[in-house]
């Protein structure tokens, strides 16, 4: 029996090929040419992905070792040495690409907007803030903006408009992307230029540095199947201030 | 950290975010480090390339969203197939083959199985239904990333029956996975 047959003409070579791929046996030019193929052939990577999820397991066997304290520092000299240039040159056209650099365009705003909205706790001076996260959103293609900010004790996400606007018969919904995660509803953000969402117990144990807030755009009163419906015209990252 | 934590460093170094990147890289170097030690089984070709590695998480971070891998499978595939790559091209053949053998491989213990749930166990439940050596050279090419040519040598077979070979048990693991 050849191999041809026992792969099966359904399938081609490719899931083999995707296989020896993944278990690392090929030699140097053939795994080039995979490799190509990966960045080229989205069914090819998918192939690859499949194998790389099943034989996973396997790696549990990689046994952990510290590497030397010298190696952190020469990878951010080989990423970021060439001043903070390389932070900004990201892959153009990428949504948080351009979010970074609206984000760096808005500092100052941001700044001011969180001074605002600091200053009622900063009396006394010596208190410590609770936790208090910012995020600016903002999408390729799309005017409108929002300012963020997170107070985790008062449970109460405040918004500022920054610019756009919603069409009639339109609301704009507020969600929550953490990790891999469906996008869990905040609810409507009400209308306005400066507005608050009051944040449930479920959505305050996820909502944490790191988290992703979206807006989209929904029928009036918002989502009605749970899940984003319309296009998302903003999003960005809640950052530690 | 859990999973879900990786992830959420994941996507934050995606957004070029340097504080989400220098925790990602404290919590998993360790195991990326591992990685590529026992594929090239040289202390400073390994640094070399776990430094290579991490510029790639940084570079490719967003690639993160569309693979079904969980966070640190995804990292440790980046890594392995990095050091692969690396000791492919080394011009002379790995400097001892035998040297490979003699990394003391634990196996997938038992709590590293109940770790890994249900998934896991599949894999393992299929390798064991391979002939014993072609398992164990299932598992020697992928965590030591031996080419089909070390095989063969170590085997003593030619190369061709050693990769007609490897395939096969690849169609049965297959198989086994899909049933």
């Amino acid at each position: 029996m050849t191999l041809a047959e026992e792969n099966g003409p359904e399938r081609g070579g490719d899931d083999l090929l995707a296989a020896e791929y993944v278990l690392g046996v090929l030699p140097a030019d053939e795994r080039q040419i995979a490799s190509g193929r990966i960045d080229a052939e989205t069914g090819f990577a998918r192939l690859v992905d499949s194998w790389e999820v099943h034989l996973s397991p396997m790696a549990a066997a990689y046994a952990e070792v510290e590497p030397p304290a010298t190696v952190k520092p020469a990878i951010d000299r080989r990423l970021f040495s060439s001043t903070a240039a390389s932070t900004t040159a990201a892959p153009s056209g990428s949504l948080w690409a351009s979010l970074a650099f609206w984000r760096g365009l808005t500092a100052a705003a941001l700044a001011a907007l969180v001074l605002y909205v600091a200053v009622p706790y900063l009396r006394p001076p010596v208190v410590v803030p609770q936790e208090r996260l910012v995020a600016s959103l903002a999408a390729d293609g799309s005017d409108v903006k929002y300012l963020v900010v997170y107070d985790a004790g008062r449970r109460d996400v405040g918004l500022s408009l920054v610019s756009g606007e919603r069409a009639a018969g339109k609301d704009f919904e507020l969600w929550m992307i953490e990790g891999k995660n469906a996008p869990v509803s905040m609810g409507v953000i009400p209308t306005g230029q400066t507005t608050h969402i009051a944040v449930t117990p479920a959505v305050q144990q996820k909502l944490a540095q790191g988290a992703v807030l979206a807006v989209s755009v929904e029928p009036t009163g918002g989502s009605p199947t749970g899940q984003p419906t319309g296009p998302v015209v903003a999003a960005g990252d809640l950052k530690g201030i | 950290m859990t999973p879900q934590d990786i992830s959420t460093l994941i996507v934050r170094t995606s957004m070029k975010d340097r504080a989400a990147f220098d925790l990602l890289y404290r919590q998993t170097s360790a195991k990326l480090f591992g990685v590529c030690l026992r594929v090239l089984r040289d202390r400073g070709d390994a640094e070399e390339a776990l430094q290579e590695v991490f510029v790639k998480v940084w570079t490719k971070a967003d690639r993160f969203a569309v693979s079904d891998l969980s966070p640190i499978s995804w990292l440790v595939a980046i890594a392995r197939n990095h050091a692969i790559d690396r000791i492919r091209s080394r011009r002379k053949p790995a400097a001892d083959i035998g040297a490979a053998l003699d990394v003391a491989d634990p196996g997938p213990g038992p709590e590293a199985m109940v770790v890994a749930g249900g998934e896991s166990e599949r894999i393992y439940q299929c390798l064991e239904e391979l002939e014993q050596d072609r398992a164990q050279a299932v598992r020697g090419a992928y965590l030591n990333g031996e080419s089909y040519a070390d095989l063969a040598e170590r085997h003593k077979v030619p190369l061709n029956t050693m990769r007609t070979w490897l395939r096969r048990s690849l169609l049965k693991l297959r198989e086994c996975l899909e049933r």
